[in-house]
């Protein structure tokens, strides 16, 4: 891929064209600057001042200094949205990145209406969050829930998924997987298409079983991919507030809250504009600290890799 | 055995598993769909799957004494109006991407990558208080504009990898022929990316009218409410009458579906083209 950049940035750069400045990108750009100027950058900038003062939604407050940022270090409530913030994203990140490895191994082999159950599998990740999360809520419901009348109808115990605190972690979760394994799958599967199947006829020869072919020949081609795929599932998962706000508004008892829904709250409940964006910016400086470390990581494991190669 | 049946057999051992990996993944929709079709007090009642006596109540319901259509228009004025304008930037940004390699272009690009890690609550709260003061909460213009930037990231990373597999000789020649480089791009360039914008408008809109947090915070009139709003002030309003809650989410489902199946076959463009290219 690097390649190909540079051979056409010596081409599109030719000296023809070179010979006074081209405006033309910049109007090219322009409009979209504009926008991101005003929906993005003032937003990041005035939040900020916001999360330096003890203002609400109509008064603009004192000026505070730090102490927005202090007093979330004594609070137990940001403790524990912190804390369901790094459970949430793993869970979600782990648990939809197998499930869609998994899926994504099994369709890739040849099977009668393959194309179709590839696009059967996409709905949970294309249709409203709204109307995935009305879906589940039946489901899981305490009494009437399919779930309870399966355990029931087994003679088990019936599970009150949404009204106690762990199982409602738990619930929250299994929906996040529910709804992000499409997109592995179909990324993974995408990268699995372009793998030379001679690769794996030699291996067989070679004497590899299947766990050998996957260890040294599926999984490396496809390593690049999963780290980006594990850093946007990350930052969309620390980012995701529908899931945990529809399906059980945070609760029970805020058991449920990751960092977005409490600065949700904070500002738009209890008035607090200071303390809401206060979080908002630690949970950005928590990603951009992660997917800093990721992608160092990444490139110095392709550093110290192309040095074995060579 | 020989082996030719064992691998029928397998062809078809493997179709059963995934058919039933199928079914579970879709149950939670599936099972909506179903109770749609029965009144509330069958929902409670009944312990088959299939519904004894299906009907079309809880729609004819949902469809004159709600106001389920008023969001329904809100949504799509929304989205459709988001959507346009984004492409209309997206588009423009995605050819100076792929064309242009200058430090104008790569910062750009790295601000993209940026701006889609920023908690959008974080943009959000300021913009309400802005919004506010200005008197636009309730408006479609405050959420067709917030939509337009969100996507745009996405929608100029396609536009880029689009126009990147075109090749720059075609209006090169253009532009021998007379044609100034806005031309070329105009009659040229677009004509053969006119898939490319089906797909990437779809993709805009269902995003869009999937949305929920921000049409949430700015949409909190009943005049101006989009769909995802609307359901969940059902969903809090008749939390007992499930019912009509199903047969609403249900049709609200419609559109994503008929969109979706447009844009399947370019599914596999968004989901890494975008994000590996950076």
């Amino acid at each position: 891929m690097g390649v190909t950049t540079v051979e056409r940035r010596r081409t599109v750069a030719s000296p023809k064209r070179r010979r006074r400045i081209e405006w033309l990108p910049y109007w090219l750009v322009m409009p979209s600057l504009l926008l991101i100027l005003l929906i993005n950058l003032y937003p990041f900038a005035t939040g900020f001042l916001y999360s330096l003062r003890d203002g609400t939604m109509l008064q603009e407050g004192n000026f505070v200094g730090l102490s927005n940022y202090v007093a979330l270090i004594s609070n137990s409530e940001f403790h524990h949205s912190l804390l369901f913030s790094v459970v949430f994203a793993l869970g979600g990140v782990f648990g939809s990145y197998l499930i869609g490895m998994a899926l994504a191994l099994l369709l890739n082999k040849d099977m009668p209406l393959r194309g179709f159950f590839r696009v059967a599998l996409l709905v949970p990740w294309i249709i409203p969050s709204i109307v995935s999360i009305i879906s589940w809520r039946w489901m899981i419901n305490d009494q009437t829930g399919l779930l309870n009348l399966a355990l029931s109808g087994l003679g088990l115990e019936p599970v009150y998924l949404l009204s106690t605190e762990r199982q409602a972690m738990f619930a929250v979760i299994v929906v996040k997987i529910w709804r992000s394994f499409p997109f592995m799958m179909l990324s993974l599967l995408a990268a699995l298409q372009t793998i030379d199947h001679t690769l794996y006829e030699a291996s067989q020869i070679d004497g590899a079983g299947r766990w050998q072919s996957f260890r040294f020949i599926t999984f490396p081609h496809l390593r690049d991919l999963s780290i980006v795929l594990w850093i946007l599932m990350t930052i969309w998962s620390v980012n995701d507030f529908e899931t945990p706000y529809l399906l059980t508004g945070g609760g029970p008892s805020n058991a449920t809250e990751n960092l977005i829904v409490l600065a949700y709250r904070y500002t738009f409940r209890r008035n607090d504009v200071g303390s809401g964006t206060a979080i908002a910016f630690v949970t950005l400086i928590l990603l951009m600290i992660l997917a800093l470390l990721l992608l160092r990581r990444q490139s110095s494991e392709q550093e110290s890799q192309g040095e074995n190669n060579e | 055995m020989s082996k030719q049946t064992r691998r029928r057999l397998s062809r078809w051992g493997l179709f059963f598993l995934t058919l039933a990996i199928v079914i579970l993944v879709n149950l939670p929709i599936i099972t909506m769909a179903l109770n749609s079709l029965r009144t509330t007090a069958e929902i409670m009642s009944e312990r088959s799957f299939w519904p004894k006596n299906p009907s079309l109540i809880n729609y004819q319901y949902v469809s004159s004494r709600t106001q389920f259509w008023t969001f329904f228009r809100n949504s799509l004025i929304v989205a459709i109006s988001g959507t346009a304008i984004c492409i209309a930037a997206a588009s423009l940004a995605g050819y100076a991407l792929s064309r242009f390699r200058i430090k104008l272009t790569a910062g750009y690009s790295r601000l993209l990558l940026m701006i889609q890690m920023f908690p959008i609550i974080l943009a959000l709260i300021p913009l309400f208080i802005l919004f506010k003061n200005l008197g636009l909460i309730n408006t479609y213009f405050s959420v067709i504009i917030i939509y337009t930037v969100a996507q745009l990231p996405f929608a100029t990373w396609m536009f880029r990898s689009f126009f990147d597999s075109i090749p720059i000789d075609l209006e090169e020649a253009a532009q021998i022929d007379g044609c100034s480089r806005l031309q070329a791009f105009r009659y040229v360039v677009l004509p053969l990316c006119a898939a490319a914008f089906a797909a990437v408008t779809i993709f805009a809109f269902l995003f869009n009218y999937n949305e929920y947090l921000i049409a949430n915070i700015f949409l909190r009139s009943e005049a101006t409410m989009t769909i995802p709003v609307g359901i969940q002030m059902f969903m809090q309003q008749y939390g007992t009458d499930i019912g009509n809650l199903m047969a609403a989410a249900t049709l609200a489902m419609i559109p994503t579906f008929i969109m979706f199946l447009f844009v399947q076959k370019y599914m596999l463009y968004t989901a890494v083209g975008g994000a590996v290219k950076g």
